[in-house]
Order: C-alpha cells, then structure tokens, then sequence
C-alpha cells in the first residue's frame, strides 16, 4: 500500500481540523473531571452537534444535505433560544415537518416507502426527487464515513494522550 | 431598393427639393428597415458618453463634425463642385450605406461589438458630412431657394436624427439586453432557425446515442414524456449502481427494492456509529488538555507520516496484539466496556488490510493511514482473523454492534 500524502484541502483534513478546534472549545471550560451521566450527555450532544456542523461547513453549500444540516443546527440553536420567549419555535418546527408530509406525497416515485426512508434519514431529503436524493445519499454517505473516521481517530488520540 | 435612391439621384431630372425629400424618405425607410442600424448605434452610443456627444456634434455640425473621417473631408472638397460634387456625395453616402447594410447583415450572427462600432463611427460622420455637404452644395446651387429648402431639410434632417437619437436612446435599453436576440431573430432568421434545428437534432442525436430504439423528434409529446421517463429512469439506475459501489454488501442484492433498504441500514448504521463515537469522546475526554491539534494539524494532515500512529497506536498495539490472534471473532464482538474501544480497533485494524470487508465500524478507516501499522506488525496470524471476518454477515455484525452500542449507552 502506498502512503497517500493527505490533501490539505481534502474532506478529511478540513473537517478534522474544525473539528479539532470545536473539540477543543467544548473541552477547554472543564478542568475537573466530570462523571455525571448529565454532563456526560451535554457533552456528548455538544460534541454530536459539533461533528455534525463541523462536516456541514467542510461541505459549504455545495450540497443540500449541508445546507439542510447547517439550517436545521442554526434554527434549533434560534428556536432554544425563542422558547423561552414565545412558541414561535414549536411553530416553526411544525409548519417544516408538514411541508415535508406534503412533498412526500407529491413526489409519488416507484419506491415510495424506502424513498421516503431515505429521505427521513438523509438531512434536506424532504424536498428532493428520487434521483437527486441518490445523488446527495451516495455524497452523504462518503461524509458520514469521513465524519466517523475522524471521530474516531480523535477519540483514539484523547485515548493516547491520557 | 437601397440602390434605387443613388441612381435616381444621379438622373438630373429631378429638382434639388425632390432629390431631397426623397432622400429623406429613403432614410426614413432606412432606419426602419434596418434595426440594426439604430441598434448598433444605439450600442454605438451606449458605449460612451463620447459618442452622444459625437452624435450630437454630427446634429449641429455643418460640416464641421468632429470624427473627421477621411469621407467627410473628400465630401468637404468635393462640395466646390456643385452639381457632380453633390452627386459624387450623394454617392459616397450611398456607397457607404451600401457598404453598411450588407456587412450588418453579414455581422448579425456572429456579432462583433467593436467591429459594428467601427462601422457606425463612420457612417454617422458621413451621413451628417453628406448633410451637410448636401446643404451646402444646395446653397451653393441656388441661394434662396436651395437654403431656405437646406436649412428646412437640414432641420428635418436635425429632428430626424434627434428624434432618431432619442428613439435610440429608449431603444438602447430594451435592445441592448435583447439586442443580439433580436438581431439574430428579425435579421438572420433563417441562421438562427438553423441553428435551432441543429439543436434539436443535436439534442435527437445525442438521445439517439442513449437510446438507439427511440425516436429523437420533440414535436410529439407522447414521445417526449416517454423519453424524459427513460431518461429518468436511467439517470436512477445509474445512481443505484454508484451506491451499490458505495455501500458494502450490495453486490448480491438486485432489485431497487432490496437495494433501497440497504442503504437505509446503512446510513442509518453510520449515523449510529458517529453518535457512538462522540458519546465515547465525551466519556473520556474531560481532562485532557489539547495540544493534539498542534500535534494531529501539523504532523498528520500535511502528510500522513508515520509520526502520529505509533505515538497513539504503538501501546494499543502492544496490548492487543496477543488478543488479535487469539481472540475468534464471537469474543471480539461480544466485549464489553473498554474492550469495545479495542474492539473496534481490532476490528480497525483488520479492515485495513482487507479491502471490500463489510463491517460498518471498520468500514470507515482509511487504509492509507494505518500503513505505518502494516508496517508495525504485519503477522501471518492476521490472515485467520481475516477469514473469519469475511465470514461474519453483515447485517449480523450490525446488529451485535448495534446491541453493544445500546449496552454503552445504558452504562
């Protein structure tokens, strides 16, 4: 197997590299060792949200998943923020998901049960017809798989380092 | 018809006031035929705040126009002579209209800003040169009569042109956007029909290259709705088929059906794997102070060296190592705790050297970064291991990964 120089520009590289430093900020406030599984879980959210955004961003908007991702993380951190204020944000929540019920129907393709899985699980897939939900699902996959590599290379380095 | 106002011209039966209220007809009918005329310049005076000057200047010029191009200067010369000078300047302001007219139409298509402008740059001057020459050599003719007859003619000319100007100037805005449409659509017709029927029958071949059965004709909507179908229809399979690539384990499955439900497990799967992988971050991260993007940024990514693996690997790799080769692949998959992490590291390990395993958490590694561990510890035990991970199915490993991800979430 040859040694692949790794594209500074690559995937790989760029959402490693913000991920790195979301993973730094998420870390950086807490010096005591914390073991409560509440904690535990805030961080892990955090850490969920910032995989997530990380590779959203690597992405830019050159695809709709991205775009969807990035919208959904903005207007969840806005609506958190607005629930204390009003039920705008259950509002917006709502109006989205039934938009997304009504184009389900309309795009009536030949799989229509597993196109609508698929667009479940594919960020942004609500809007989009079978052959651009391919498009997008076989793209998303390559960064799913990109994302858990690099977690997962993080998390071996948190593991070596202590 | 644009050649019947020279020769008429130069038959001298006519009185100077004919010659010229013909003339005037002439260019009227000029300026409507020839949109292209009043496009150009338009354009032409779009370009530069110049040129509406210049034009302007041709308007009150009497002669004394400032583009002096090398026909208003002859026509200036020539008008000493009266009754040849004026022929001779009506000639040259045929001519040069003459000229005009077929290279416009000969332009149209392929349209050449600078090269129309050139063109308009000198028609104007010769036309207020020829104007003014006109007037003149009317003066110069008969004095009360041709004068009185030059300035009116001079000023419906003025008004004329200014008229035109202004005609221009609102034209300029609409036609400027469409001018070249236009141009293409009122003057080469039949270019651009041709050009669309080439489309079309580009369009017909380039189908009939995908299709060799169907017929390329979009006139008829039947075929078009069938066409656009199998268009679509190829444009998907030719997506499942990149998927099928993507997605391991896909090979043996035909049909859209089963396909689709692959790769939902699959996405689903790796969506689980990432929320796994950051929930085992947040356990074990919290003291750890993080010079690792110095470390991870500098070293790693420029090239993967060899630097970072044995400073995170090389102790895993110690441990494990009797593990890997004694461990079947039921233990290994049937840890718990910690030894999921080496689990998945095995499992890591492993998936590097076999190229198509199907196995969602090793899936995700790259092989060109363990080379380095290749090279640490390349062991013919290794090869049983892999044969029985070849084994293992897919969805099986799935699932005990999946029951183990749910066993790490309880703890």
């Amino acid at each position: 197997m040859d040694l692949q120089n790794l594209n500074p520009s690559s995937l790989k590289s760029r959402f490693t590299a913000r991920f790195l430093r979301a993973l730094t900020e998420i870390n950086a406030p807490k010096t005591i060792s914390s073991s409560s599984p509440r904690e535990i879980f805030q961080r892990y959210r955090r850490i969920k949200v910032a995989a997530d955004k990380s590779m959203a961003y690597s992405v830019r908007s050159r695809r709709i998943w991205s775009r969807a991702t990035l919208w959904r993380l903005r207007t969840r951190s806005r609506s958190r923020r607005l629930v204390s204020f009003g039920r705008r944000a259950s509002v917006k929540t709502r109006t989205t998901a039934s938009h997304g019920k009504e184009n389900k129907e309309h795009h009536g393709a030949v799989l229509g049960v597993q196109a609508e899985e698929l667009r479940e699980l594919v960020p942004g897939g609500e809007a989009m017809d079978l052959c651009n939900l391919l498009d997008e699902t076989a793209h998303y996959i390559k960064c799913l798989t990109t994302q858990g590599f690099c977690v997962y290379m993080g998390g071996l380095l948190c593991e070596g380092c202590c | 018809m644009n050649r019947a106002l020279p020769e008429m011209l130069q038959s001298s039966d006519m009185t100077v006031l004919e010659r010229q209220r013909a003339r005037l007809k002439w260019q009227a009918e000029q300026f409507q035929q020839q949109n292209y005329f009043s496009e150009l310049s338009g354009v032409f005076s779009s370009q530069t705040g110049h040129v509406q000057g210049f034009q302007q200047g041709c308007l009150m010029s009497r002669g004394g126009a400032r583009g002096d191009s090398v026909l208003s200067d002859m026509a200036m010369t020539r008008q000493l002579k009266h009754e040849p000078g004026l022929e001779t300047a009506w000639q040259g302001l045929g001519k040069v209209d003459m000229e005009f007219a077929p290279c416009g139409y000969g332009s149209g298509p392929s349209f050449d800003m600078n090269h129309a402008i050139s063109r308009t740059s000198s028609c104007p001057p010769a036309v207020a040169a020829a104007a003014a020459v006109g007037s003149k050599a009317v003066k110069g003719n008969s004095l009360k009569m041709g004068s009185t007859v030059g300035r009116v003619s001079f000023k419906k000319r003025k008004v004329e042109k200014s008229q035109n100007t202004e005609v221009v100037a609102e034209d300029e805005s609409k036609r400027i956007k469409a001018s070249e449409e236009e141009r293409e659509s009122k003057i080469t017709g039949s270019s651009t029909h041709r050009n669309s029927t080439d489309k079309k029958e580009n369009s017909g071949d380039t189908s009939k290259l995908d299709y060799i059965h169907v017929r390329a004709r979009r006139g008829q909507a039947t075929d078009s709705h069938s066409l656009a179908e199998r268009v679509r229809r190829e444009k998907i399979s030719e997506r499942m088929k990149y998927l099928q690539d993507l997605v391991p384990g896909c090979n043996k499955i035909t049909g859209k059906a089963g396909m689709l439900d692959e790769i939902i497990n699959y996405v689903q799967s790796l969506q689980r794997q990432v929320e796994f992988l950051s929930m085992k971050l947040a356990t074990v991260n919290p003291s750890l102070d993080f010079n690792i993007e110095n470390l991870y940024v500098k070293e790693v990514l420029p090239s993967c060296t060899t630097n970072f693996p044995p400073v995170g690997m090389a102790p895993e790799m110690e441990n494990h190592s009797p593990y890997l080769q004694f461990n079947p692949i039921q233990q290994v998959v049937s840890g718990c705790g910690m030894e999921m992490g080496t689990n998945s590291c095995d499992m890591a390990l492993r998936r590097t050297i076999s190229a198509p395993v199907s196995i969602p958490e090793a899936s995700f590694l790259d092989t060109s970064c363990f080379t380095d561990m290749q090279q640490i510890q390349p062991s013919a035990a290794w090869d049983v291991e892999l044969q029985n991970l070849y084994n293992v199915e897919f969805p099986g490993s799935i699932e005990a990964s999946g029951l183990k991800m749910e066993m790490e979430m309880e703890m």
